[in-house]
């Protein structure tokens, strides 16, 4: 059975029919990299998975099954259970996430005192530990900052550290490089690479960067103004696909000794 | 490897510093030392923070320099004063990052394109719809686009209204800050092909701030690499990936992914991040952060030194 079942879903803001007939399989410690232009739809289809469809948005054809649990069914409070535990997100700026006028410590305390019979001085210990795991320097100096105190790539550092604390099985990350310089991206890639060989962690990832996508995910969705074009293989997507749209947007990206238009 | 007599623009050790709240000096550039020339494009590269937009704004008197000067057709424009200035203006011009903000919301895409050419009396006000209808058309948009108010449009529409605005008066130059990297990469691709026709046909200079390397080559003639505020490496933008040597610039080689890629190839990237512009390390700026970095490099700055014509780089490794 998969870890992540996708299957026929439709999913509408208010009237307006944004997903169509979506379908996705996704295998324990797999990679799955979702891409697509502005407004394709693709964030809406992890947010979906995560419960966290903003506004009137609600899915309105389908089924979602994580683990043999069937999530559009789920209550209030077995959501809060499993989000953040079994199922984490990371979104495209960890910092605006957080409460600017809060440390992140304070925040990340809150978090895993949420989730865990536990004493506030053993979740900030923990905190320091995650933190200092992702490979972010005196991890107590970091909690005791503001989010607004870091770089763009130590806050999404501590993002994926918050994401991270309880070894979900599923993380969701939307679009968490696109906003960092491109050795950061490379620096945090990386870290999603390991964190898939280490914990075996399956991994839904949303960018424009076909790049990216290409070198993280064994599998990639190709998604075009709210429906599924093409799915497949990296290989398959890469070198085999058909598909005009796929092929159109492979065309556009810029190589490393490609072609030159001067 | 260009013709001199084709300089357009000489920026000859331009330096910026910035006072800080507690009286201390921030140098966003560094004795800057570039040349452009007529009808070529010149990609800057690097990080946020290194001072590559601090020094493109120099060159359409957004800001002025400390220290240098630059030379456009002969003439200091970092002295330039009001009939002078007002009339050199019109030769250079600036598309910028994102194009949502860069218009005013309130005016017609026949108002924004035209209103350059308004201010220099090269147009009147009655021949404003034809004029607008012929630049855009230049640009590859409908005509009828004219009428309508920027918010209509989607991303790419308006960096091609952009594109329309800088090319309205025939500048000799135009300074394209990041104007690709708000726009999705099938709409880049045809910006770019965009950008590069009219370069050929109306033979503008163009410098394109950019940070991906593999964009960058695809349509620079040449390309310089700059880090916390120095120019480490300039280089032809042909076969750059074959020609690069400096430490930093092959690490921001590394971090570009493309498709073409080896996919089991093992990331290797530089250690930690960038340090604060206000605390630099004494010699190299990239010492703290370079896989190469001797004693030599923690105590003197290596300057440019030529390896083959129109290929420098600033790295004791490289120097004699």
């Amino acid at each position: 059975m998969s870890l992540l079942e996708i299957k026929n879903v439709d999913i509408s803001y208010g009237k307006n029919l944004t997903v169509k007939n979506c379908s996705l399989n996704l295998e324990k410690g797999e990679i799955c990299s979702i891409v697509g232009e502005s407004g394709s739809g693709k964030t809406t289809v992890i947010r979906a998975v995560m419960g966290l469809l903003p506004g009137a948005g609600r899915v309105s054809a389908g089924d979602i099954t994580y683990d043999g649990i069937d999530l559009l069914k789920l209550t209030h409070k077995e959501w809060r259970k499993l989000r953040g535990h079994d199922v984490s997100m990371i979104f495209q700026d960890s910092g605006a996430m957080m409460n600017q006028t809060r440390l992140i410590g304070d925040s990340y305390v809150e978090y895993i005192m949420t989730h865990e019979d536990i004493s506030r001085k053993d979740a900030w210990a923990k905190g320091v530990e995650m933190i200092e795991r992702m490979r972010l320097p005196d991890g107590d100096r970091v909690m005791r900052s503001y989010p607004f105190q870091l770089s763009g790539g130590q806050r999404q550092r501590v993002g994926i550290a918050m994401g991270m604390t309880y070894q979900p099985k599923l993380l969701l990350a939307d679009e968490p490089t696109s906003a960092l310089d491109v050795t950061t991206q490379a620096q945090i890639v990386r870290q999603f690479m390991e964190l898939r060989d280490e914990y075996g962690t399956s991994i839904i990832i949303v960018t424009h960067n076909l790049g990216v996508a290409a070198y993280m995910g064994d599998k990639i969705v190709v998604m075009k103004r709210g429906e599924v074009v093409d799915q497949g293989e990296r290989g398959y997507i890469l070198h085999q696909s058909t598909n005009p749209y796929t092929k159109l947007l492979l065309d556009a990206v810029p190589t490393l000794g490609g072609k030159r238009y001067v | 490897m260009f013709d001199e007599k084709d300089l357009l623009i000489d920026a000859r050790h331009v330096t910026r510093r910035f006072p800080t709240n507690d009286g201390r000096l921030l140098t966003a550039c560094d004795d800057i030392n570039l040349k452009f020339y007529k009808g070529k494009t010149l990609g800057l590269v690097g990080e946020s923070g290194c001072g590559k937009s601090t020094f493109m704004r120099f060159l359409v008197w957004l800001d002025y320099p400390t220290e240098g000067e630059i030379f456009f057709h002969g003439k200091d424009i970092t002295k330039m004063k009001g009939a002078e200035l007002h009339e050199n203006r019109q030769h250079i011009q600036m598309v910028f990052q994102d194009p949502s903000t860069s218009f005013n919301p309130k005016m017609k895409i026949k108002e924004i394109v035209c209103e350059p050419l308004l201010n220099f009396n090269r147009i009147k006000p009655s021949e404003m719809d034809a004029k607008a209808r012929e630049l855009l058309e230049l640009v590859e948009l409908p005509g009828d686009f004219a009428d309508r108010f920027p918010h209509n449009m989607s991303g790419g529409q308006r960096q091609r209204v952009a594109i329309a605005r800088a090319i309205a008066l025939e500048p000799e130059f135009i300074v394209m800050d990041e104007a690709t990297s708000a726009l999705d990469v099938s709409v880049q691709k045809t910006v770019i092909e965009l950008i590069t026709r009219l370069q050929r046909e109306k033979n503008i200079a163009i410098g394109f701030i950019c940070h991906d390397l593999g964009l960058i080559e695809s349509f620079a003639h040449q390309v310089a690499v700059m880090y916390l505020g120095n120019i480490v490496e300039v280089m032809p933008g042909e076969g750059l990936s074959d020609v690069c040597c400096h430490p930093y610039s092959r690490a921001l080689l590394n971090s570009v992914f493309d498709t073409k890629m080896d996919f089991t190839k093992k990331i290797e990237n530089i250690k930690g991040e960038p340090p604060s512009p206000l605390d630099l390390p004494p010699g190299c700026p990239f010492s703290n952060r370079c896989p190469h970095c001797t004693e030599r490099c923690e105590h003197e700055k290596p300057k440019l030194v030529e390896l083959t014509p129109g290929h420098e780089v600033a790295c004791h490794r490289f120097s004699k």
